[in-house]
Formats: structure tokens, C-alpha cells, sequence
């Protein structure tokens, strides 16, 4: 029977946890202050690690400037994306913005992002020629620049020292000597790749293919290949250098079987836990790594596995809403000042600073890894800059997944998903025409 | 030979019980654990108990706003919840008593709407919800759920067995219809009304589609979304995820201890009216 | 009619009002809208005005590989999901109602308690129990030397999506086919064992006969909850892996909160209704049938 006891007391425990949420959230300060600061709203996607960093930063930039409160707000990328296209639409666009250079395109097109040459060759401007020349590029469209890089993050090698010395593989001092190019990489790839508990199955792998999207761009571009032609109308994803790539490592996967079955991010976790000798991902996954106190690991340049030098990239870069103005202008702008010229701090973290200065500083210098993967910026590349980047990016990654997995050709992966951005690209065409009149 | 059948049913229910609890225990174990164990499994309870993940989540407002989330939830519920036993029930009883013209008809178009996939609807009340405004507040996840048919449904064939003399008292006595739905239907439905109450509760404490679509700012998240998006792409901080699932699954937990009979009997009634 | 009656039928339409206007305003109204909205070609994206194109649509996702890829995904889980599930908490009533009176409430909650856990939590929980590399499934096989690709594998994915949800909804059908196996009277099965029927004889001219209305409801109720899946797949495997699980409501989401095309989005909605629809009417129409 009902019992009116069980739910006085299951609605008093509910207004408990009530109360104590509400006193919870009164102690610390996640709402708006009432007073004369000038608040600044600021979104980005940055979570784990990276966001603990940007929350530093951003603490820091209150304190200094007693007079704005940075408020900020961040979920996850994928859906921040949306969540922010959509308030950007609706004019409820935060202050300020992180955006990935790659993704730029749309929030350009969609006038949700304000340029900010005037700011930046203001009274309390940067100098232009502080940004490494394809960085401050990758902003820029029809001669103005939409946003203030923050960073900019390549892939590079991680590799495991101790991996490298039981196979041999050193220099002269006894130290472990990385590959710098295909020859010395399959070398590796062999030495390294055994079966440690005799089960008759590799358990230890050279490499293993961790981000697909990554890894995929970073090779298809060594080989020669491109992914749009240079107009942007044309997907040309099936090119031969591109199939050629993708079999080069198909080969190694299943039939030569010395590097594992792809498995995207999870892979990762088998280099934490020391089982492989080569990684290519992000200098962000670096605190990743340093949170593995057993691992042994180096930071290097990625070899040269192709013809062409090329480094998948991307950059955060700091958008300000577009009708911006007055104070809120002014802080907005000393805000992603701070984070730039602070951007030493943010590298901490897993992040390689956009300013020259700051790169041939003697603290960036200390900081190994980040130093290592910053040889490669001259020859890092961006994914290609579409209004319909999201979809096209998925076409990309379904088609890297499939190709390597290889339950169909890697000319079938290739070219379905080439046939399906040509698609799409065929509809935005149309779409822009009619948004003309 | 009835006995053996018995332990052997028994036995069977135990181990099916056993294998649906265990994941939910292990919700619990593995916050308790560093992440050190989760990455390198070591067993299902933890070698070293540690109340650093929940540290870890309600030290960090900022990062984790995790009592937001909760009171949050707790706000939206509650208002779904007395927003549908309010509204539902005065309609059930409209059709179920009150001789209107044309009730039989209502009553079947609303009942035909529960066959309806709720998300074939959710582009176009976006939409709306958009027009109106409401984007990101709340409301927007409180005033849609007001129009479910379920509550409708249940209640209407719960009043149908209210026994009439009891309102046709009412009436001779000079009530008004208010006052007989006040006075009379209501306190003879607490069973009904408090089983579609919790129903209700729990329904909107757990949904999770709908703030996905309708919320965008993370301090507006109810508890499901902000534990979702907690997942990283990047890293597996596998023990903070779990400590957050325990905050969002203990008051769900709680209501199940408290009402799991009249939750299941409510489950056990739609079933059976049809 | 008389006054009274007129002023009580006002007063009647008056309770009504407030769910009439909600029902009105978020069920009747978005499902017209709807409609009409699939009719449209509205690329958000594009800032280019909605243009009325009819059935055009609806011809783009019929002819469009992915939507069928989506739609075969969605109904590869309702055909592994419902036998499945319905089968599943048959076999646990069956159980339940052969234990004497009053006992076994603890098992009844005990198998019902997943249901109460949200989709989010539930979908973490047993993403982290199907990883390949440090999941909790393969740790405890780890000794006997398999490995085995939950969600990493095409073949497998789906399979493990269904049996997460076998877990997660199998309280619900118990619950309601519980209820319906302790309405049928003792007498019955008294009478056929005495007339010399075993367990299986009783159980397929008694049980099943009796219990059909109420079997009915949990397969169509089942089957139409089935179609609606989205939120296991988007939490555990995000549709992969190589896209093999992206089940509709994923597709459509997909298509109209990060594509932003809202006409084609729509009438994808109203393709997965008339799949929906045409399975229960098919279903209703077996039954009648029979009897």
C-alpha cells in the first residue's frame, strides 16, 4: 500500500540534496557577479587536461585585471561546434571563442566572427610578422584575418626509449636513434614488432596507428597527394598518390602484419602501457603522457615516410564576436592578448606558442618535446579550409577508418568518399547561388 | 522433485540477478579507484580505495559544475513532474467524468500520439522552442513534456474505476466540478497519481536527447548531458567520468530503494489496461 | 440540454484546456510543421531562404546510401533487439511466477534496477566494459588469452549495442508480462495437469493463449521503442565502427543539428514514422488474424 512516510522522506532527502547544491554553488563563484566588471564570456572546447591549463590563464587574467570577469564555458568539440554555430546564428554568440583554423570557414562565411587587423595593428597590437608565416595565413581570408592564433598543435613522433634499446636501435652514444625516414621507420617496425608471451601473436608493435584522421592527412599529403584541387570544387580524395599511401600501409597491416589492426584513439592506450615502440599524435597528448610515470618516451620530428615533408596541423585561434565594440571590445581584446602572450603557459600543457619570440625563448627551448615537434612548422599543413568542413571531415574519416581496416579496397574508400563530398560540394554550389539574388 | 525445481528457478533468478546488478555495483567500485587500477585492471574491487575522483569533480566548479548540473535536474524534474500530475490529471478526468461531446474522439487522438517517436517531433519543436525564446532556459525542456499522453492514459483509466456514487454525492451536495476533482478524485488517486509521479520523476531526470538539443550552456546542463560530455575524445580520465555517473545515478538509485514497488506496479498497469 | 449541462460541458472543455493547449502546441503543431518543413529545402548553412521542392526530399534520402545504411542499422537492432528482449523477460517471469506468493520481489527489483539508470551513464559504463585495450569484458578474458573486438569489429558492434540494451530494458517487458502470467487463474493449469498436461503442454495451450493480449502490447511496444534507438549507439560507439552502427534518429540528428538541414532532416523523421507505422499496423493486423 502507498505509505505516505516513504515519500515525505524521500522529498525531504530530495530537497536535501537541493539545499546542498544550492549552499555548494553560493561558496563558489559560477554565476555572474553583480557589479561593475565587464564581463566576458568565453567558450571553448578545451576539456582534460588542456581545459585545467586555459582555467589557470583565465584565473590568472581576473586577478590582473580586477575590472573584467573572463567567464568561461566548455564542453566537448563536437558538440561545441554546434552548440556555437547555433548561438552564433542567433546572435547569443559569446565574446570570445576558441576555433580550430580548420573549422574556420563557416563561422567566417556566416559573419559570426569578427577580423581583427585593426586590433592587431592597434596602440596594444602584436606584431604580424611574430606569427610564423602559414600560421597567421591559415586565418586569413580575402586579405583580412579573423582570428588571433593561439597555438598551433602538429602530429609528431612520441617513441619509447626503452623499446629502442632492446631492439638495438641507437647511436653511437648507446642513445636511441628515431627514424628520419622510410628505410630506418620499417626497420624499426620490424625489430621492434614480436611476440613477447609466445601465444603465436604480436603483443609488443613497432607502431600503431592511433587518430585516424591524423596519421591518414599527415601520409596522403608525404605522398604527393592533395585533397581538393586548388579551387576547392573538385574532391580529389581517389587520387593514385593518395591509394598508393593508403595501400603502402594496408600492406603493413594486413599482410605483413607488423603493425596491429587499427583502433583509433584506443591505441593509444597500448603505447601508454609501454607496449609500442612509435606513435604519431599531437603534442597535446603530452600531459597524457607525463601522467605515465613508467614510460620511458622521446619526442621527435616525424620521419619522412613519402616523398613531399608534411605534418597534419592545427592551430586554436581566439575569435571575438562580430559586433563587438566599445569596453566590452577593449577587454576582450586584453583577454586574448594575455592568453597570447602567456601562450609559453599554455605550451605547458601540450601546446606549441604561435608567436616566433616565444618559440626561440630559452623556457620554450626547455620544454623538449614541444621544441622537437617545432621543427617541423615550416612544413606543417592545415586541413583545407570548407564552409562544410564537419561533413566533409567525416567523409574523410570513414574513408581513412575503412581503407585501413581493409574490408574494401582502399580505391573504394577513397573515391566513395570522394563522390560524396563532390555531392556536397554540388549543393553548397547551389545553395550559395540562391542565397545570392 | 518440486523442491529441486524450485532451488533450480531460484538459483537461475539469482545468478540473472546477480549479472543485472553487477554493472551498477561497478559503477560504484570503480570511482572508488585511481586511475592507475582502471588502465591496468586489477580486479573488481579496488587494491587502493580513493575518494580522489570525487574530490577531484566537486573541488572544480569551475571545470565540473557538477552542483549546477544537480540542481539543475532536480528543478527541471520536479517542475515536469507537477506540471504533468497538475495538467494530465484535470485532463484524464475531463474525459474519463465529465460527459463532453466528442470525448471518445479526443481521447483516441491522444492515445494514438503515444505511438508516436518522440524524436520525429523534435526538429520542429526546436523550432518552435526557438520562436518562442525559450532556447537554453529550463522552460524549454519543462513545458513540451507537459503535452505527454502517457499520464493522460494512465489516469483516465485509473478514474474510470472510481466508483461514481462518490461524486454523484459530491454533486448532490452542491460541489462544483472543481471541487469534486479537488475533493474527491485526487485524494482517492494518490496511488495512481504518486506511482505517475515518480514515473515522471525519473523519466525527466534521465532524459538525455532532449538537453542535448535544447540546452546550450554547460551551466545550463542537466545532470545526463554534463556527465555525457564529460567523456574527453582525447584522454580516458575513466575514474572522474564514473564519480560523475554515481552523482548523476545515486538519486535515481534512492527513488528505485525507496519506490521500486510502485514503479513497477505502475509499469505492471500499462500493460495490463490495454 | 439543460443549463446546468451546457454550463458543465463549458467548465469540462475548461479542464481540458491547459493539456489541450500543451498538446496542442507540442505534439499536433510540430507534427504539421513537420510535414510541411520536409516539403522544404532549407540548408541553414547557406543563408539562402527555404525553397519549396515537394517530394524532392524525400526522393534525395531514398535514393541516398546513407540513409539506407542507417535504416538497415536501425533495423538489424530491432530484429536482434526484440526476440531478445521479449524472449529474455518471458523466461524471467515465467521463473518469477513459479516461485510462491510474496517471495521474489528482490529478484523482480533486482533485474529491473538497470532500467532506472540514465542512457548517459548506462552508455559510459559499458563503453569503458566493451574497450578493446583496457575495457572490463576484455581484462576478464585476458587470462584466457582472447580478445574479443566489442566495438571495434562491424561484425560485432552491433551485437554488443544489443546486448548492453538487453541489460538495460529488459525490467520493463518482465514487469508487464509478470503481471499478465499472475491474471490467469491457478484453476486453469490445475485442470490440465489433472487432465495429464506436462509443463511445456500447459505452458503453450494455456500460458501463451492467455497471455497473447498482453504479449502483443510488449512486441509492438518494444518494436516501436526499438526503431526510436539513438542514445546507446551515439554514447558507446558514435555510430562506428565504419559507420555500420549510425542508426536513423543518429543520421537524422546528425543531418539537422550539425548539418543544419532542416527540410531533409525532417523528412527523414517522417520516412522512420511510416517504417514505424507500417510495422504496427502489420503487427495489429497478425493477431486479428488469428483470432
Amino acid at each position: 500500500m502507498f505509505c505516505i512516510r516513504k515519500l515525505t522522506t524521500f522529498i525531504s532527502l530530495i530537497l536535501l540534496i537541493l539545499f546542498i547544491s544550492l549552499l555548494a554553488n553560493c561558496g563558489k563563484s559560477t554565476g555572474i557577479k553583480p557589479s561593475r566588471k565587464v564581463v566576458i564570456r568565453f567558450w571553448n572546447g578545451f576539456t582534460g587536461p588542456d581545459g585545467r591549463t586555459i582555467l589557470r590563464l583565465v584565473k590568472r587574467f581576473n586577478r590582473e585585471n580586477p575590472d573584467v570577469q573572463v567567464l568561461m564555458q566548455r564542453m566537448d568539440w563536437g558538440v561545441y561546434y554546434n552548440k556555437l554555430f547555433v548561438a552564433g546564428l542567433g546572435g547569443r554568440a559569446p565574446e570570445v571563442f576558441i576555433v580550430h583554423a580548420s573549422s574556420m570557414e563557416r563561422f567566417i562565411q556566416a559573419q559570426v566572427a569578427r577580423p581583427v587587423d585593426d586590433l592587431v595593428r592597434g596602440a596594444n597590437g602584436i606584431q604580424e610578422s611574430d606569427f610564423a608565416e602559414n600560421i597567421w595565413q591559415a586565418v586569413e581570408k580575402d586579405g583580412r584575418h579573423y582570428a588571433l592564433p593561439l597555438d598551433v598543435h602538429p602530429i609528431g613522433m612520441y617513441y619509447n626509449k626503452k623499446l629502442f634499446r632492446e631492439a638495438g636501435i641507437v647511436d653511437e652514444k648507446g642513445n636511441p636513434k628515431p627514424p628520419t625516414n622510410r628505410e630506418e621507420f620499417l626497420d624499426a617496425l620490424t625489430k621492434i614488432t614480436k611476440d613477447i608471451d609466445g601465444d603465436g601473436k604480436n603483443d609488443q608493435w613497432g607502431y600503431v596507428f592511433t587518430w585516424y584522421r591524423t596519421n591518414m592527412y599527415t601520409f596522403l599529403l608525404q605522398w604527393g597527394g592533395r585533397i581538393f584541387t586548388p579551387d576547392y570544387q573538385k574532391c580529389v580524395l581517389d587520387s593514385a598518390e593518395n591509394v598508393e599511401a593508403v595501400r603502402f600501409f594496408t600492406d603493413l597491416i594486413h599482410k605483413k602484419k607488423v603493425i596491429p589492426p587499427p583502433e583509433n584513439f584506443d591505441s593509444w592506450i597500448g603505447f601508454r602501457q609501454g607496449k609500442v615502440g612509435i606513435a604519431f599524435e599531437g603534442i597535446y597528448m603530452l600531459e597524457d603522457l607525463k601522467r605515465q610515470k613508467d614510460l620511458d618516451y622521446g619526442a621527435a620530428p616525424l620521419p619522412l615516410l613519402g616523398k613531399v615533408p608534411a605534418a597534419w596541423a592545427d592551430s586554436h585561434t581566439i575569435c571575438f564576436k562580430k559586433d563587438l565594440s566599445g569596453e566590452h571590445l577593449d577587454a576582450a581584446w586584453r583577454f586574448a592578448k594575455y592568453l597570447s602572450d602567456n601562450s609559453l603557459d599554455w605550451a605547458d600543457g601540450g601546446q606549441i606558442p604561435a608567436r616566433k619570440s616565444l618559440m626561440e625563448s630559452e623556457r620554450f627551448k626547455g620544454m623538449t618535446a614541444q621544441w622537437e615537434f617545432a621543427k617541423m612548422i615550416p612544413y606543417i599543413r592545415y586541413i583545407p579550409r570548407v564552409p562544410f568542413a564537419l561533413e566533409f571531415l567525416g567523409e574523410f574519416d570513414t574513408a581513412a577508418e575503412r581503407g585501413l581496416r581493409g574490408n574494401v579496397s582502399a580505391e573504394t574508400a577513397l573515391s566513395e568518399a570522394a563522390a560524396n563530398v563532390n555531392k556536397i560540394i554540388k549543393r553548397q554550389n547551389e545553395e550559395q547561388k540562391r542565397s545570392k539574388p | 522433485m518440486k523442491k529441486i525445481r524450485l532451488r533450480l528457478i531460484q538459483f537461475f533468478l539469482l545468478a540473472a540477478a546477480v549479472v543485472f546488478l553487477t554493472p551498477i555495483a561497478l559503477i560504484f567500485l570503480t570511482s572508488l579507484k585511481p586511475d592507475s587500477e582502471i588502465i591496468h585492471f586489477s580486479g573488481i574491487f579496488p587494491r587502493q580505495w580513493t575518494l580522489d575522483n570525487f574530490r577531484e569533480i566537486f573541488d572544480t566548479p569551475e571545470e565540473i559544475p557538477i552542483f549546477r548540473w544537480l540542481l539543475n535536474s532536480v528543478f527541471i524534474s520536479s517542475a515536469v513532474t507537477f506540471l504533468i500530475l497538475l495538467v494530465n490529471s484535470m485532463a484524464a478526468y475531463a474525459l474519463a467524468r465529465l460527459e463532453l461531446p466528442g470525448r471518445r474522439g479526443l481521447f483516441v487522438v491522444i492515445i494514438a500520439t503515444l505511438m508516436i517517436p518522440g524524436q520525429i517531433l523534435m526538429i520542429p519543436v526546436y523550432l518552435i522552442i526557438n520562436k518562442l525564446g525559450l532556447l537554453n532556459t529550463p522552460w524549454a525542456l519543462i513545458i513540451p513534456a507537459g503535452a505527454g499522453a502517457f499520464g493522460v492514459f494512465l489516469l483516465h483509466q485509473f478514474f474510470l474505476g472510481i466508483p461514481r456514487n462518490l461524486e454523484d454525492a459530491a454533486i448532490v451536495d452542491g460541489c462544483s466540478i472543481f471541487g469534486v476533482y479537488r475533493h474527491i478524485v485526487l485524494p482517492l488517486s494518490k496511488p495512481a497519481l504518486s506511482t505517475l509521479g515518480i514515473f515522471t520523476f525519473l523519466g525527466s531526470w534521465n532524459d538525455f536527447l532532449s538537453p542535448l538539443i535544447f540546452l546550450d550552456s554547460v551551466d545550463k546542463f542537466t545532470l545526463p548531458v554534463g556527465v555525457a560530455l564529460f567523456q574527453t575524445s582525447y584522454a580516458a580520465e575513466y575514474g572522474l567520468t564514473l564519480a560523475a555517473c554515481v552523482v548523476c545515478t545515486a538519486p535515481a538509485l534512492l527513488a528505485f530503494v525507496f519506490f521500486q514497488r510502485h514503479i513497477i506496479k505502475g509499469i505492471a498497469l500499462t500493460g495490463l489496461k490495454e | 440540454m439543460t443549463r446546468a449541462r451546457y454550463s458543465n460541458i463549458f467548465y469540462g472543455y475548461l479542464f481540458l484546456l491547459p493539456y489541450l493547449v500543451l498538446f496542442c502546441a507540442f505534439i499536433l503543431l510540430p507534427l504539421i510543421y513537420g510535414l510541411g518543413l520536409s516539403l522544404f529545402q532549407w540548408e541553414v548553412l547557406s543563408n539562402a531562404p527555404p525553397r519549396f521542392i515537394g517530394l524532392g526530399n524525400y526522393r534525395e534520402a531514398l535514393g541516398e546510401t546513407y540513409f539506407w545504411m542507417a535504416l538497415g542499422a536501425t533495423l538489424r537492432f530491432v530484429a536482434m533487439i526484440v526476440p531478445s528482449v521479449v524472449c529474455g523477460a518471458l523466461l524471467i517471469a515465467l521463473a518469477l511466477n513459479a516461485l510462491p506468493e510474496k517471495s521474489g520481489g528482490f529478484f523482480k527489483a533486482a533485474i529491473f534496477a538497470p532500467t532506472i539508470i540514465s542512457i548517459s551513464v548506462a552508455g559510459i559504463l559499458w563503453r569503458w566494459f566493451f574497450s578493446a585495450e583496457f575495457g572490463l569484458f576484455n581484462a576478464w578474458l585476458a587470462p584466457l588469452g582472447v580478445k574479443v573486438p566489442w566495438i571495434t569489429e562491424n561484425r560485432w558492434a552491433m551485437k554488443s549495442v544489443v546486448l548492453m540494451t538487453v541489460w538495460w530494458t529488459l525490467g520493463g517487458p518482465m514487469v508487464v508480462l509478470l503481471a499478465g502470467l499472475k491474471q490467469i487463474p491457478e484453476q486453469y493449469y490445475e485442470a490440465a495437469s489433472i487432465d495429464g498436461a506436462g509443463a511445456i503442454r500447459r505452458f503453450f495451450h494455456i500460458t501463451l493463449p492467455l497471455l497473447k493480449p498482453v504479449l502483443l502490447f510488449v512486441i509492438v511496444m518494444n518494436i516501436i521503442g526499438s526503431f526510436q534507438v539513438f542514445g546507446q549507439t551515439f554514447m558507446i560507439t558514435r555510430g562506428g565502427p565504419e559507420l555500420s552502427t549510425r542508426v536513423l534518429v543518429q543520421y537524422i540528428y546528425e543531418t539537422a543539428f550539425a548539418s543544419y538541414r532542416l527540410g531533409y532532416g525532417s523528412a527523414m523523421s517522417w520516412l522512420l514514422f511510416i517504417v514505424i507505422a507500417v510495422f504496427s499496423i502489420l503487427q495489429f493486423r497478425l493477431v486479428r488474424e488469428r483470432e
